[in-house]
This record gives C-alpha cells, sequence and structure tokens, in this order.
C-alpha cells in the first residue's frame, strides 16, 4: 500500500471500515484523487462485532464486491428464532419461517457471515489496487472549515491535507461531525453495547450443529438470559468457517433514564444462556473455546427518534456515510449494506460535485435527499420490531411477543420488505438489467470460494488449475444460459426499462397489501420450508457439487492481484 | 503490544496516550460511567469519577455517551495505538 501523503486530494476519505473503503474505490475508479486514512494500525481490527452481511448489500451495493471474491466466513440461509418463555420448564418455541428454501439455499444466500477485519482488509486491497493510497495508524483530529465549507482535514501531527470532498466514515460516535457541531452526540438510549465472543470450533462441528442458519434468542426479562425486550439482543450466534461467534447488546440507558450495571448483566446473560439453553449445554459447551471477548457500542435506534434521523448527512465540502450518519438498521442490527449504499451515493454526488466546481453545502444537500429516499435505507433504519418487543414485555403478552418476532426476524418480515427491496431491484434492473447474471454468479462464486477456504479435504479439487477447455457439460450448460440470459436481457432492456417505471406504483401500493398476501400464503410456505428440507436434499447436494468442482472461470471469479 | 487473558483475542498496541479524561468540575460522581465500562477503567473517589486505567480500554465510548453531564471527553486513542483484534 501507498503510504505516502500528498498535501492535497481531490476525496479524503476518514475511516477505511466497511463504507469508506467502498467510497474510495467508487471515487478513485471515477478519476479523483483519493486518500483514506485509517486509525488502526490494521484495517478492520478496531471493528466489532461479527456479522451477517444481508444479501440486498451483495445485491445492489458496490460492484467490486458482488463481482469479487472477498473472503466469507459462511454464507447464511436464514433465521431461526429460539423464544424462551420459561427456561427452566424447557418452554422453547421455534420460528425459523425466514430461510431461503433448499435446493436454493446455501448457494442462494440470505447474507454472508463475515469477520470485520478480513472484509475491510480485503476492500481497502481492492481500493488501493485501483488506485487509492491508504495510510493506517493515522487519526484525524479535526476538519480543516473555511466560511463553512470542509477544505481537508488535520491529522494529529499537524500536518494538513487538503481536499474538494472529505467523505466522512468514522463509524457510529462521529466524532469529528459532533466536534464541529454539524452533528449532535447521541443520547444513550439509542446505542447498544455489543458484548461480543468469538469460539473457535471445527468446521465439521459448525457444519453439524448450525449449518448455514443464524439463531437468535428471545426471553422474558425475569429469565435474565438476555438484555430486556427491545432494548438490544439476546443472543445472535453466527456460525462461522471455523468458528462461532456470539453477540448479546444492550441499550446503554433504559426509557427512564435508569442506567444498568452492563458489565454485571451482561455477565448473567452469558452465563444463563450457555448454561441453560439445552442446545448451547448440550451440544456447543464442549465443543468450543473461547477465541475473544471484545465489546463496542454501535447506534440502534437513531432512525426510530425523528430528530436525530434528520440531522444533516452532508455539509459544504463533506459528505457523512455508514454509521457515521446514523444509518444502523434497527431490526438485523447491521449497517454494512447501508455503508455500501451511502459510499456509493457519496463517491458519485462527490464526483457531481468536483466536476460542477460547486461543494456547497446546497449542492451536497442532494447526497442527503438521496439517502432520505433511498427505499433500502429508509426502511432499515426505521423498521420497529425490536423497539416494540418492549411493549410485549410491558404487558407480557406471548402472542403480542410472537408476533412481533414473526415480523421481525420471521416470515412476516416480507410485508414490509417486499416493496423496498422491490423498489431497489426495479431501479437496478433500469440501470442494467444483466445485473441479475451477475447476482447468480456470484452466489456460486461466493459458495465455491468459501467451501475451498475452509475445506479439510486434501482430495478436494479446490482452486486447482484447469485448462479453460477442461469443462464439464454442466459448466457449459452453465456458461450458455448466462450468456444467452445475459442477451435477452440486453434485447428486452428497453421493455424492461419500461416495466419498471410502470411498475412501482403497484409495488408502492404492496406496502399496504403485502402483509395480507403473506399471511394468506404463509401456512403454503412452512410446509413447502419443511418438504423441501428433507425432499430437496439430493438436488442440493448436486448444486453444491456442482459450485465446488466448477473451474473458477465459470463464475467469473476474478483472480486477485496482489496489491 | 500487550494481551490480557481476561480479555482473549485482544491487543493493546503502544502508548495511546490520555484519550478519555473526566472533568472533575462536571463531574457529580453518579458512577454512570462504572457501570457501563466492561474493562473497568474508572472508580469514583470522593464523589468524582476518575480514570483508573486505560490499559484495558476497547474504544467503545460508552462513557462518553452515558455521562449525564458531559463530564467525560472522549477522543480517539493516537493513531496506530489501543486495542485491536482480528476476531470483530
Amino acid at each position: 500500500m501507498n503510504t505516502s501523503i500528498q498535501s492535497e486530494y481531490d476525496v479524503v476519505v476518514v475511516g477505511a471500515g466497511f463504507g469508506g473503503t467502498a467510497a474510495a474505490h467508487y471515487t478513485v475508479r471515477h478519476g479523483l484523487s483519493t486518500l483514506v486514512i485509517e486509525r488502526a494500525e490494521k484495517i478492520g481490527e478496531k471493528i466489532i462485532s461479527g456479522l451477517t452481511i444481508p444479501i440486498y448489500g451483495f445485491l445492489f451495493g458496490p460492484g467490486f464486491i458482488r463481482d469479487g471474491s472477498p473472503p466469507v466466513e459462511r454464507p447464511v440461509d436464514g433465521i431461526i428464532n429460539y423464544i424462551v418463555t420459561d427456561i427452566d420448564r424447557g418452554d422453547i418455541d421455534i420460528n425459523d419461517t425466514l430461510r431461503v428454501p433448499k435446493p436454493l439455499a446455501p448457494i442462494v444466500a440470505f447474507g454472508y457471515n463475515a469477520y470485520c477485519a478480513d472484509f475491510c482488509q480485503w476492500q481497502a486491497d481492492e481500493a488501493a489496487r485501483v488506485g487509492a493510497t491508504i495510510v493506517t495508524g493515522t487519526v484525524v483530529s479535526d476538519l480543516l472549515i473555511e466560511d463553512g465549507i470542509v477544505k481537508g482535514v488535520a491529522l494529529e501531527d499537524g500536518t494538513k491535507v487538503e481536499s474538494k470532498i472529505v467523505i466522512n466514515a468514522e463509524g457510529s460516535q462521529g466524532l469529528l461531525s459532533v466536534k464541529a457541531g454539524i452533528r449532535k452526540k447521541y443520547p444513550p438510549r439509542v446505542i447498544s453495547l455489543a458484548d461480543t465472543y468469538d469460539y473457535a470450533m471445527k468446521k465439521q462441528d459448525v457444519d453439524r450443529i448450525f449449518g448455514h442458519s443464524i439463531r437468535f434468542l428471545w426471553g422474558w426479562d425475569e429469565q435474565d438470559l438476555a438484555p430486556p425486550l427491545g432494548y438490544g439482543n439476546g443472543l445472535m450466534v453466527w456460525p462461522y468457517g471455523k468458528s462461532l461467534h456470539f453477540m448479546q447488546d444492550q441499550c446503554l440507558a433504559m426509557d427512564d433514564g435508569t442506567v444498568q450495571n452492563l458489565k454485571k448483566r451482561f455477565e448473567t446473560y452469558h452465563k444463563n444462556v450457555t448454561g441453560k439453553l439445552p442446545w448451547w449445554s448440550g451440544e456447543v459447551a464442549e465443543r468450543v473455546e473461547l477465541r475473544a471477548h471484545t465489546w463496542q457500542c454501535f447506534e440502534i435506534f437513531v432512525g426510530l427518534d425523528d430528530e436525530l434521523r434528520e440531522m444533516p448527512l452532508s455539509t459544504g465540502g463533506m459528505l457523512i456515510i455508514g454509521d457515521a450518519g446514523g444509518l444502523e438498521s434497527t431490526e438485523l442490527c447491521d449497517g454494512v449494506p447501508s455503508a455500501w449504499f451511502s459510499a456509493d451515493i457519496a463517491g458519485r454526488v462527490a464526483q457531481e460535485a468536483i466536476e460542477a466546481g460547486d461543494v456547497s453545502g446546497e449542492f451536497l444537500s442532494r447526497y442527503d435527499r438521496e439517502i432520505r429516499n433511498h427505499p433500502i435505507i429508509a426502511w432499515s433504519i426505521t423498521a420497529p420490531h425490536r423497539y416494540l418487543l418492549r411493549h410485549a414485555q410491558e404487558s407480557h403478552d406471548e402472542a403480542l411477543l410472537k408476533k412481533y418476532i414473526h415480523g421481525g426476524w420471521g416470515f412476516g418480515a416480507l410485508a414490509h420488505t417486499i416493496t423496498p427491496l422491490t423498489l431497489v431491484f426495479l431501479k437496478a434492473l433500469r440501470r442494467d438489467p444483466r445485473v441479475m447474471t451477475s447476482w447468480v454468479r456470484m452466489f456460486f462464486r461466493y459458495y465455491r470460494h468459501w467451501h475451498h477456504t475452509f475445506s479439510d479435504n486434501a482430495a478436494d479439487p479446490g482452486d486447482r488449475q484447469r485448462h479453460p477447455a477442461d469443462r464439464t457439460t454442466g459448466e457449459y450448460i452453465f456458461i450458455f444460459l448466462m450468456w444467452w440470459t445475459d442477451l435477452l436481457l440486453f434485447v428486452f432492456w428497453p421493455f424492461l426499462w419500461l416495466m419498471s417505471y410502470l411498475l412501482v406504483p403497484l409495488v408502492n401500493a404492496m406496502k399496504w397489501t403485502a402483509g395480507f398476501f403473506v399471511a394468506l400464503y404463509e401456512p403454503l410456505w412452512v410446509r413447502l420450508l419443511r418438504w423441501l428440507d428433507t425432499g430437496a436434499e439430493k438436488m442440493t447436494k448436486s448444486l453444491t457439487r456442482f459450485a465446488v468442482n466448477a473451474h473458477p472461470d465459470t463464475f467469473g471469479a476474478k483472480r486477485r492481484r496482489e496489491s | 503490544m500487550r494481551t490480557d487473558e481476561r480479555f482473549p483475542g485482544v491487543r493493546w498496541v503502544g502508548e495511546p496516550g490520555r484519550f478519555i479524561r473526566v472533568d472533575a468540575e462536571k463531574c457529580t460522581g453518579c458512577g454512570s460511567c462504572l457501570k457501563v465500562c466492561l474493562a473497568g477503567c474508572f472508580e469514583v473517589v470522593e464523589k468524582t469519577a476518575r480514570i483508573r486505567s486505560l490499559e484495558w480500554c476497547m474504544e467503545c465510548s460508552a462513557c462518553w455517551y452515558i455521562c449525564p453531564e458531559d463530564a467525560v471527553e472522549f477522543s480517539w486513542p493516537k493513531g496506530g495505538s489501543g486495542f485491536h483484534t482480528r476476531y470483530g
């Protein structure tokens, strides 16, 4: 990586996380000289916690991620919710209705689990490869502001770096924005402290016990298994390649302003959940070894507060992206897709502003409008189900508890996600419908890449060098299908373009009607899921075998060049 | 570089400096910072919070958010210093 800093750049990006490195990739690819400044000695090593990056981030986010082979720890097929109403009596209900059915899963993923350090380093390498300058171990201590316009940044050693645009990707604390008076410090009721444990576990154990599903736990407050309902996550377990990631998190302050002793609370939850939850104490405990214990704060409910949500995302000379702009999702507790979307939008607005020679607050306010009108960001920062769980606790209404869980992390989630997802899908279709084949290639490539990263099987073909002519019939069919689909999509592009506009009113109307149809078809869906779990087993195996044995070029896998 | 068996998987690098401070004038000694700090960085002496040690600080900033009097001043540790983990 190039670590010599010039005194001036078109764009200075503060923070080399998921958003910052994606924004830098965009601006460099569009001809803007770009410097990324990261405070950690090693990229991504100050980011917690691990996560599932939901699939919509990959589908609609930056192209270089979609078309690359990032280091994912495991493709995820969906969520299993454990609803614990009486742990001592063993009353545990399961809701696992939000899943990608077999044989699509696990190749067609619900999301991808990843370690932040590995993933952000990969993104940074990609940005550096196309020409971004990335410096690590350097703190930006201040913004250079002249006449209300951000003109660059000051580093901790006093060095000044001038820029036309600063892209602020400093993470949820947003110290620079707060210091400059652009945004306010968040109140503790919207901030959650994520207590995170990483356990080493053999791959075959992770495969057998967890497969590709993430596990959530919800339970009444008095059981002391989890933080108060509506104030965080009881337990989220992510199966990784050869490890398990475990997070519990709780808001710093309760609604009435009281502050619980979080150190004691977390110790209690962790002890109870690992000691009393049957599948943990019975199957997992003896097979895992604690490898890391870390924690970090993140903004959980910013989007649900009108005043906080409306805080500026730009000012003259600066655009604020990702968690620094409060764009964390309220339900999946994941800020990565919003960081990626906002990175792309910020990159484009920066390019437009620099081309127009106008970096005023007024010009850049188009960025605020685009973020606020982005259907997925708008939905993900305002979805209310997690927050509402506190009402279920107040009334101790089990039906209400299950209803909110179903709406947030079960099949019911479709009722409120289908409109934003389809609107963004239509927009992607309008831009270039051939993106759909790049999704198919991505699913296969990611699965293949993941399999070979963690495969213990010496007989596995892995990334063996095969002559391109040495293809199987299946590979030829796949390539042929993709080629023809691309051609058809190209030919029908004008029609799809028109349809993508005509369908918008209908998709918007689904906001009100989707709930009815989701409820109507749910029994059928649940039966289909159950049937496919066993009925599609053979086909699932055939598909995964095809994915892992195929020549790497079949799925358009890019060979990474070392930066 | 430091590690500690109480916090596996984490290494602390270099000298981070005094990146968290408590303004004794503003502090009322409510102890909220103690309750939210999982690393035990704070203590209350004579009804005023003060930093005991930042040696095991995870830079989570919970103390900064929680202080009702804005008495906790938070900045980032010196570049490249402080906590690092591969397992986040």
